[in-house]
């Protein structure tokens, strides 16, 4: 890791949490650094959310420690912790209205009106809803809801910002939309956001780093193309992107055993004879009219917008997932080729 | 068409066998005679010896200030009973503590009314306004409970998370984002706690001494003395007052029932 000490705003030291004789995380470590955008991913009941609970303060940790710019804020309640949160139901007061709701952290410290109507009409400027002050909740659209859940998460300027799947409940034009202005807002405010989300394309649409959870553990860290074209393992190949996972041998010299195929790959690192998974992205596969070693059966097609979605099957049953503006019929048969580059080998192991 | 009839029939028997008795009673309230076997002609008689029949008075004052102080009383606790159950973690827990809360709703009075004859006997409480008063905001409890408890399980689970968040102590969560939301329950919870007590007559009857009676419990001892329709003419003002309290508490409920303090989703 090359972060230095100086950037690290957030750091959990081997947490234990464990609810109901459940054990959630059994020594769980992770340090985040300061103005990235990091992303949590994983399927539901990975411990995404109840990290950032942890971080929050909403639940204690059994053990381990939680340390916010070096200090250690474990034992530290929520409301004295200088993070803020959006909900995934954004969780606003009903009761009060837009300017109330963004003005809650406000109207808890002396402050003076003036000030106070200045931040509020900042924050509320800063995601666009300027026009909507004085509006109920009960008025507002799912993504204005979104909007006033941020400008009241930031109006405090906190140090992080948690955001629970913020965008969840949002019709996908909006989402896309809102991936874009939530990444703007982030390089502007220039601090840390934590996005937990079940959603891979969010994940790596927004993140600078994610990580990939599953069973409350850390199962693969690093960039979003790192972690897209280098899986470490048949988890993340298959929870990230699409893909075609392929048991393999790894006969030594960049040569891979698939399927009785012997096929040149880039990937060195493991032992000969080792068995490895192999991971060949759907894109990467290229329906060619010259014979190749693989050729496959059509099975179905579906039409996808970009591309068809095709799955053909080989000669010994295994079925291969494509992606191509090609349009071939069920029950044709076709040869598939890919680039020594589009193989990725992984460790079965883990 | 077999629906109909049912439910005209219902609403007969419902008319008789409820409220003629209570009609009856109002109407003989007005008797200028002495007795309940002859109307002999509309009079105020009855109300104007109410009026002045201090006893009465400083008993209808009695009940009152009891059913004020123990509903307002009961109102405090059972809000912060709701909120206890509300924010139990373990479900189970949560459960049994709804299921005691409404047990006592349903129980009978009457055993309730031992219950606190004994309970204030072995601590040695003194008979009177203060037993009364006990008892009152005692059974009053489960009744706020049960009318807060459904609006803070319509809220939005992290809206407490939310105002912590944002920097709320656990007061400032009660006091600016809880009572506010609760307050449609409250006003009700209090309405009905007040009725409860006005006319208890049961708990009050084993628990009350000293001299100290409320209205209802009057009432019963009067009326085995003898019948006086100055008890009609009483009877015929309590009924008015519950029926209009009835009324408030619909308007409230209508209203609490629109109310958009509702999920966000």
């Amino acid at each position: 890791m090359k972060w230095g000490k100086m950037n690290i705003k957030i750091e959990l030291k081997n947490i234990f949490l464990s609810y109901d004789h459940t054990v959630i995380f059994e020594d769980f470590s992770m340090q985040l650094d300061d103005n990235k955008f990091y992303t949590l991913l994983g399927p539901s009941g990975c411990g995404k959310t109840t990290i950032l609970n942890l971080i929050a303060g909403f639940i204690k940790p059994d053990a381990g420690q939680i340390l916010i710019d070096g200090i250690d804020v474990t034992n530290i309640e929520p409301n004295k912790r200088l993070v803020n949160t959006v909900f995934q139901d954004y969780a606003l007061f009903p009761h009060l209205n837009v300017y109330d709701n963004v003005a809650f952290s406000l109207s808890l410290q002396k402050i003076s009106k003036i000030e106070k109507k200045k931040r509020v009409m900042d924050a509320l400027n800063f995601v666009n809803l300027g026009e909507y002050i004085y509006r109920d909740i009960a008025e507002l659209s799912g993504g204005q809801k979104q909007r006033v859940a941020i400008a009241r998460a930031i109006i405090n300027q906190p140090k992080v910002l948690l955001l629970d799947e913020p965008l969840s409940a949002l019709d996908l034009k909006l989402r896309t939309e809102m991936q874009y202005e939530l990444k703007k807002l982030q390089k502007e405010l220039a601090i840390t956001f934590v996005f937990v989300t079940h959603d891979q394309e969010e994940a790596l649409g927004m993140s600078d780093y994610i990580y990939v959870l599953n069973n409350g553990q850390v199962m693969q860290k690093g960039n979003p193309i790192d972690i897209y074209d280098e899986p470490k393992n048949r988890f993340v190949a298959d929870f990230i992107g699409e893909s075609n996972i392929i048991s393999a041998k790894y006969l030594g010299d960049y040569q891979v055993k698939i399927n009785n195929d012997i096929y040149k790959c880039v990937d060195g690192n493991f032992n000969q004879g080792t068995l490895v998974d192999v991971v060949i992205r759907p894109e990467d596969l290229k329906i060619v009219t010259h014979k190749t070693k693989l050729k496959v059966q059509i099975i179905t097609r579906l039409f996808k917008g970009m591309h068809y979605e095709i799955v053909g099957q080989d000669i010994s049953g295994e079925k291969w997932l494509i992606h191509s503006i090609k349009n071939v019929m069920p029950g044709e048969e076709v040869f598939l080729d890919f680039d020594p580059e589009d193989i990725h080998l992984m460790s079965t192991n883990v | 068409m077999f629906k109909k009839i049912s439910r005209n029939l219902f609403l007969t028997m419902m008319f008789i066998f409820l409220y003629f008795p209570i009609f009856y009673l109002i109407i003989y309230s007005f008797n200028s005679g002495d007795t309940m076997v002859s109307f002999d002609g509309f009079s105020l008689k009855w109300y104007r010896e109410l009026l002045h029949n201090k006893d009465i008075l400083i008993i209808i004052l009695n009940t009152v200030i009891v059913a004020l102080i123990s509903a307002l009383i009961a109102s405090i606790i059972g809000t912060l009973g709701a909120i206890a159950i509300y924010q139990t973690k373990n479900k189970q827990k949560q459960n049994i503590l709804y299921s005691l809360n409404s047990v006592l709703i349903i129980s009978p009075d009457v055993i309730i009314g031992i219950s606190f004859l004994l309970l204030f006997t072995v601590f040695a409480i003194p008979f009177g306004f203060m037993s009364v008063c006990l008892a009152h905001i005692a059974f009053s409890i489960p009744v706020v409970v049960i009318m807060i408890l459904p609006k803070l399980n319509q809220l939005n689970g992290n809206i407490i998370y939310a105002a912590k968040d944002l920097g709320a102590s656990e007061y400032q969560v009660f006091s600016r984002i809880l009572l506010p939301l609760i307050k449609p329950g409250l006003i009700i919870g209090f309405f009905t706690a007040f009725t409860y007590s006005l006319d208890d007559f049961a708990v009050t009857f084993f628990v009350t001494g000293n001299g100290f009676t409320t209205l209802a419990v009057n009432i019963y001892s009067s009326a085995r003395i003898g019948i006086s329709l100055e008890i009609n003419a009483l009877s015929t003002i309590i009924f008015v007052i519950t029926f209009v309290m009835a009324i408030l508490y619909y308007i409230f409920e209508i209203r609490g029932g629109k109310s958009k303090y509702v999920k966000n989703n």
